[in-house]
């Protein structure tokens, strides 16, 4: 009986090899290189048709999946490559290529945050991309942001910053400085016509870094190429020491209130109760519907120039993509040019980071977001940003809520991240 | 009897069976074979990427299923299989794979095999110091052979053809036709020069090819640029050493690390998945969370478990009393409406009294605020938080324990009241000496699950206000409402270091290690009201 059993499993065990044989193989192996392409079938001249039918995948959220879908059409016409996105959530991009890019099934192109290089980067996930006679389109603070250690691994298409808003019936002029900022605040509180002249997220340290920045202070230093340096940590710095005391100080005056959140900070504005805030273009269609006048302009400064944190969305490619240089190519052939990046740049109300276009932004709102991301900072993308984030809230709603002196929620918060990165 | 089996039985056909037996003998060793088939070409893709773990759970279920199918004694495990070999793979296999996981470095940076990441690092190239970059044109035969004109920087042209050395040719003669503006020859004699839309047509193949005399090939990089790129790591097996060929540094396999490092510690990328022994079990016991807020952590993580059993047992255990009375009217359509909570997702409902809570616009508070001038800082104290989650986390859970305790006051004779009755028990008496203990016999293995439940309910915690107000000066960032799980979520994922599973794995096995061991105590402590029981 168990002789028989085995004998039958052999025999199952050989059609299956012999099954699997047909199957497609995972790993083609690269034919040796320096032998000539073998006969391919003689062609008359009049016809030039494509060696092989290829392909780009591109991985990106659904509506910038509908724009590349479009333009891939036009693409696949000139080039006779097909363009296959595949939509999914804004973040799963990331996530899934962590996965299935070492697997050989990621897409040729992705579509993402700058902030994204730090984690991909480490994991050997990403190729470095040659520009060549593009790269003087581009906005340089952009390729900054999406340079790590010296190499560029994304095209930049668009740039999005935080920049102050304010109610022009209620503020005239926008405030050049914070100590302006604190002086409106005062008079309209005083006269009761808002109940709060400037309104700030509590524990939000997103949109307290552009205060900060303005007293001087900073999150990671950088070195002498521009790259964020783990090892200086700034959060307690002589500058963000100074902001988490003007901090302090409006919330001791009654300026600033505790347990405000985004949602409240934008009734409050809409409403009319508070007059001025720092937000995003992402805030842009909320506003523009429930119509209370608005008007954009820089960050103010403190001691020196108030910068907000820049962000840059982009392509990227697949390290383990099998198509490198065509994947290239259709970057720089074809989106980095004036049509694509102006469909991309219709999409949503972000500067583009392609100068051609950029230039010619006739949206006031968008132009004005642009200046005021001119002197912004790349968001650090080293990986040790993560430890970051939460230390540093936590001071911030400590001094919103008045639980300890300022200058001790950020020294122990530069702590917490020293400690949390192994310093 | 059964109709089929008097079927069978009454069409003696001599031959239908027979090949029955045979078709079906032979549809089942093709299935077989059809989904080892599948197992093999699947298995050989996950040793290829070293991939063992997995490997190994598909070939213990590939085996099994054959063994099953092909032994006539294991009939009965047929049916049984299918379930088998998913509680193999869904099961099992997280759960090995958790704690394998706990004993490795698993983390960013060290995602990929030992075997994906050298040959991720062999396919990368360098240009050497010097060696000139050029600008292409690329022709092509009509056999599909091809051939790259060359301008280098400083102007020089070259042809070159897949191995034959580059060579320095002047246009105008007989090959190669008078150039054109851009300096490119407008003809080559026997290729067809492609246009900058057809190169990038045939692309890949030319960027397969390396053009000119091994070694100093010339290899495409961008549509614009070619040159002497050379492989940049080589491999050495035998020595477990990776070289750079660029400055012939060595860079030499640390087992426990899962990185290629030099001798001066610079490390290249990416690393790899390597078993570290205990590295992150120590790395945890030794980690300044400990000696931070820990046991702040781990108190309320207890009090909150044990507090919100407490309360969602005591107002369910009430309500359920309530409204089992007959008199109570209408008390079905009330008892459905207290079960509403229950419906609700607890995302969504969890966000709401997130916003009903809120001092500012919180519906809540601003009433509170107009009856009394005064409203509780639910989200900013430290007190306060804590009564605001246990709140929110009764009124979510509230429900269940009523749905319970109603089910199992069904349960409870009632010859027990009546005699009580008659021995003159008050309610009072009747309640604590009936009902809760004859209770708690069923109910109680329900309140240990809860608690367990409660012990780990990240959701609440994090969806509400995300653990916080912050404690001031900690030594890691910790909330005063932070539970143990959402405070290690934190440190495994906000280290700085990116995602580490590894790690993450390791504290998922201590936290599982302390909730088995309060579970533990917890049953033997309820076996005090199984013996109440069979007293009965």
């Amino acid at each position: 009986m168990a002789k028989k059993m085995l004998t039958i499993f052999s025999l199952i065990i050989a059609l299956s090899l012999a099954l699997s044989a047909c199957a497609p193989k995972g790993t083609p192996t690269a034919p040796p290189a320096t032998k000539a392409p073998t006969a391919t079938p003689v062609l008359t001249p009049t016809e030039v048709p494509t060696a092989v039918p290829e392909q780009l995948t591109i991985w990106t959220d659904e509506a910038r999946g509908r724009v590349m879908e479009e333009v891939g059409k036009t693409f696949t016409e000139k080039y006779g490559v097909k363009i296959v996105v595949q939509p999914m959530g804004f973040g799963d991009v990331r996530d899934q290529l962590k996965v299935a890019g070492p697997a050989g099934e990621g897409p040729d192109i992705i579509i993402g945050a700058h902030d994204w290089l730090g984690e991909l980067v480490i994991n050997a996930l990403l190729a470095p991309i040659d520009l060549g006679d593009k790269k003087k389109f581009f906005l340089d603070a952009a390729l900054q942001a999406f340079t790590y250690e010296g190499k560029l691994y994304g095209m930049p298409y668009l740039t999005e910053n935080v920049a102050l808003f304010r109610n022009p019936e209620l503020v005239p002029d926008a405030p050049k400085t914070w100590d302006e900022v604190e002086k409106i605040a005062d008079t309209l509180e005083k006269e009761g016509k808002v109940k709060q002249g400037y309104i700030l997220q509590q524990g939000d340290p997103y949109h307290f870094f552009p205060v900060m920045t303005a007293f001087g202070g900073y999150v990671f230093g950088r070195d002498a190429q521009g790259n964020y340096d783990p090892k200086d940590v700034g959060l307690d710095s002589l500058g963000s020491i100074a902001a988490a005391k003007w901090l302090d100080m409006m919330v001791k005056k009654g300026h600033l209130k505790p347990e405000v959140t985004w949602e409240i900070m934008h009734t409050m504005f809409e409403s009319g109760e508070a007059a001025m805030m720092i937000t995003g273009p992402w805030s842009l269609p909320r506003l523009r519907q429930s119509g209370i006048p608005y008007a954009i302009s820089n960050i103010p400064d403190g001691t020196t120039i108030g910068r907000p944190f820049l962000g840059v969305h982009g392509f990227m490619v697949n390290a383990f993509s099998k198509n490198l240089l065509l994947a290239q190519t259709f970057l720089t052939e074809f989106v980095a040019t004036e049509e694509t990046m102006q469909r991309l740049f219709e999409l949503e109300p972000r500067a583009s980071a392609f100068l051609p276009v950029r230039e010619k932004t006739t949206d006031p709102d968008i132009a004005a977001f642009g200046k005021a991301g001119e002197v912004g900072m790349p968001m650090p993308a080293i990986p040790q940003m993560s430890a970051v984030w939460t230390a540093w809230g936590d001071a911030v709603t400590l001094i919103f809520q008045q639980q300890v002196p300022p200058d001790e929620a950020f020294k122990n918060a530069a702590q917490q991240v020293r400690t949390a990165i192994g310093q | 009897m059964s109709l089929v089996e008097i079927r069978a039985r009454g069409a003696p056909t001599p031959l239908a069976p027979k090949l029955g037996y045979i078709s079906r003998l032979i549809l089942r060793f093709l299935g077989l074979a059809v989904g080892d088939a599948f197992a093999l070409w699947f298995l050989y893709q996950l040793v290829i990427d070293g991939v063992w773990f997995l490997a190994a759970a598909i070939s213990v279920i590939t085996l099994g299923i054959n063994v099953v199918y092909l032994r006539k004694d294991l009939y009965s495990l047929h049916w049984l299989s299918p379930g088998l070999a998913l509680m193999v793979l869904l099961v099992v296999y997280p759960v090995v794979f958790t704690v394998y996981s706990a004993f490795t470095n698993y983390s960013d940076g060290h995602l990929l095999t030992k075997k994906q990441a050298i040959r991720l690092l062999e396919k990368e190239q360098y240009l050497p110091e010097g060696a000139p970059t050029y600008r292409w044109t690329a022709f092509r035969s009509p056999a599909g052979e091809y051939a790259l004109w060359l301008v280098s920087e400083d102007g020089k042209t070259l042809l070159t053809r897949p191995g034959v050395p580059a060579q320095e040719v002047t246009p105008g003669g007989a090959d190669v036709g008078p150039i054109d503006e851009e300096g490119i020859p407008q003809s080559i004699s026997g290729y067809e020069r492609l246009s900058r839309i057809d190169a990038v047509r045939f692309l890949s193949e030319l960027g397969k090819l390396e053009f000119g005399e091994p070694p100093n090939t010339i290899k495409i990089s961008s549509l614009d640029k070619a040159a002497q790129y050379q492989q940049r790591y080589a491999y050495d097996a035998s020595q477990d050493v990776m070289v750079d060929r660029a400055t012939g540094t060595a860079y030499r396999a640390v087992a426990m690390e899962g990185t290629f490092t030099s001798a001066k510690g610079e490390t290249l990328r990416p690393g790899f998945q390597v078993t570290v022994g205990w590295q992150n079990f120590n790395r945890l016991l030794t980690s300044p969370a400990l000696r931070g807020p820990f046991t702040r952590v781990f108190a309320w993580t207890i009090a909150f478990a044990f507090l919100s059993v407490l309360s969602t047992f005591a107002v369910g255990l009430f309500l359920a009393l309530v409204f089992n009375d007959p008199k109570i009217p209408a008390r079905k359509l009330i008892r459905s409406v207290l079960i509403i909570p229950y419906t609700i997702p607890g995302f969504i409902s969890i966000f709401i009294w997130a916003g009903l809570l809120n001092p500012h616009l919180g519906v809540i508070n601003t009433h509170l605020v107009k009856l009394f001038g005064w409203s509780p800082p639910w989200l900013s104290d430290p007190w306060w938080a804590k009564v605001g989650i246990l709140l929110v986390n009764l009124w979510l859970g509230y429900p269940y324990m009523m749905l319970v305790c109603t089910g199992a006051l069904q349960a409870i004779s009632p010859d027990l009241y009546e005699a009580a009755e008659i021995d003159g028990a008050s309610a009072w008496q009747r309640f604590w000496s009936i009902t809760l203990p004859l209770l708690l016999v069923s109910v109680g293995p329900l309140l240990i699950g809860s608690f367990a439940f409660n012990f780990n309910n990240f959701a609440v915690i994090y969806l509400f206000n995300r653990g916080g107000p912050p404690m001031a000066g900690t030594l890691t960032p910790a909330g005063h409402t932070d539970i143990l799980i959402s405070y290690t979520f934190r440190l495994a994922f906000a280290s700085g270091r990116g995602s580490d599973y590894g790690y993450a794995s390791a504290i998922t096995i201590a936290i599982f290690l302390i909730v088995a061991a309060i579970t533990i105590f917890n049953f033997r402590y309820t076996r005090m009201w199984e013996e109440v029981s069979e007293s009965v």
